[in-house]
């Protein structure tokens, strides 16, 4: 399940929000169609299990939504409710005080276009591979990479997700692509 | 290969793999990718990670979406009083009817009828009857906290002092 794109005429997440702070229950629905797979990713990425990330994603909106009053906009919406899932993970991290091996069988699906059995079966082989060294990397440098090119957000926005300025997170993702691509040799 | 123009174009590509590119600054891309291999290694690597990004599992939304139905009253803090005056106001509508009922001849063994806003009050219902108008409750809309507070404590001499 993919995030639901914004169309054309779509209200924004800002005219979501204030309707959602009227009760608008509907709106809300919207925004976790909008957001509850970013979400996903962000928790699974640091708590590494999928039942514990699921959890983290609900607790995440239920705790956004509850605060919506002080949501002043600043900020997109989305990257407000990533930073917010991103604590969340981080308190679950702590509460359960150690880490499994990542459940990623489940979590990776490939998207290409129809390729050849043999093609996909390489391109698979080689996305699972990507994807367990991007786990070897330290935390701020995987989740500059993971936000950068899976959820597109600028360095100034993943700073504020991992609590950095935006330059580190620039060095961050820098660092850490170039990581991963020695670990991929 | 220039170092500035791989730095910029470094840049770009988290964009390209997730189509966030203008046509010129694709064009740029494609031009440059195929004289360096360095940052087409860097495009192959960033395209299988946004192509293998983990998929959310089945039954994680509609579990949301439930829990947004069953939890948006807790959000709309602004569009309704709170659960608790209600109750107040239920509750001291209910001692009024009640003190005067029985304060109107404290002698007698009279039967009252409880009316029906007074019965147990179901999660999710504030008014279980269809009399709320009689019960007043439309008088409680724009009251504040503080006024019904006073309300109340009005409520209580006037049934103490009736009763007595």
């Amino acid at each position: 399940m993919r995030d639901e794109e914004r169309r054309d005429g779509d209200p924004s997440d800002l005219e979501l929000v204030q309707a959602g702070r009227d009760g608008d229950e509907s709106a809300l629905g919207l925004l976790v169609r909008r957001h509850h797979a970013a979400a996903f990713r962000v928790a699974v990425s640091l708590v590494k299990e999928d039942d514990v990330a699921q959890d983290v994603v609900q607790d995440a909106f239920m705790k956004a939504f509850r605060a919506l009053d002080g949501f002043r906009g600043d900020a997109a919406f989305r990257t407000w409710l990533l930073t917010i899932t991103a604590n969340e993970a981080r308190g679950a991290l702590r509460r359960r005080g150690r880490r499994k091996e990542s459940a990623l069988d489940d979590a990776i699906e490939v998207q290409s276009g129809d390729p050849s059995p043999a093609t996909a079966a390489i391109q698979s082989v080689e996305a699972e591979r990507a994807r367990r060294k991007l786990e070897e990397l330290p935390d701020k440098q995987r989740m500059s990479v993971s936000l950068r090119i899976e959820e597109g957000l600028s360095f100034k926005e993943i700073g504020e997700i991992i609590g950095s300025s935006e330059g580190a997170a620039r060095v961050n993702y820098f660092h850490g692509i170039r990581r991963l691509r020695e670990l991929m040799e | 290969m220039n170092e500035t123009m791989c730095g910029t174009i470094r840049e770009l590509i988290p964009d390209v793999v997730g189509g966030r590119i203008s046509e010129t600054d694709l064009g740029a891309v494609e031009g440059h990718v195929v004289e360096c291999s360095e940052c087409a290694a860097e495009l192959r690597l960033a395209g299988t990670l946004f192509a293998s990004r983990p998929v959310p599992p089945p039954g994680l939304l509609e579990r949301l979406l439930d829990s947004v139905r069953t939890s948006a009253p807790a959000v709309r803090t602004r569009a309704q009083p709170s659960r608790v005056w209600w109750s107040v106001a239920a509750a001291a509508v209910a001692a009024f009817a009640l003190g005067i009922g029985i304060s109107s001849d404290p002698g007698l063994e009279l039967p009252v009828e409880v009316p029906g806003y007074a019965y147990e009050v179901e999660e999710g219902d504030i008014w279980v009857s269809d009399d709320g108008l009689l019960a007043g409750a439309p008088l409680f809309d724009d009251l504040s906290d503080d006024a019904l507070l006073q309300l109340l404590e009005e409520l209580s001499v006037a049934s103490a002092g009736g009763s007595a």
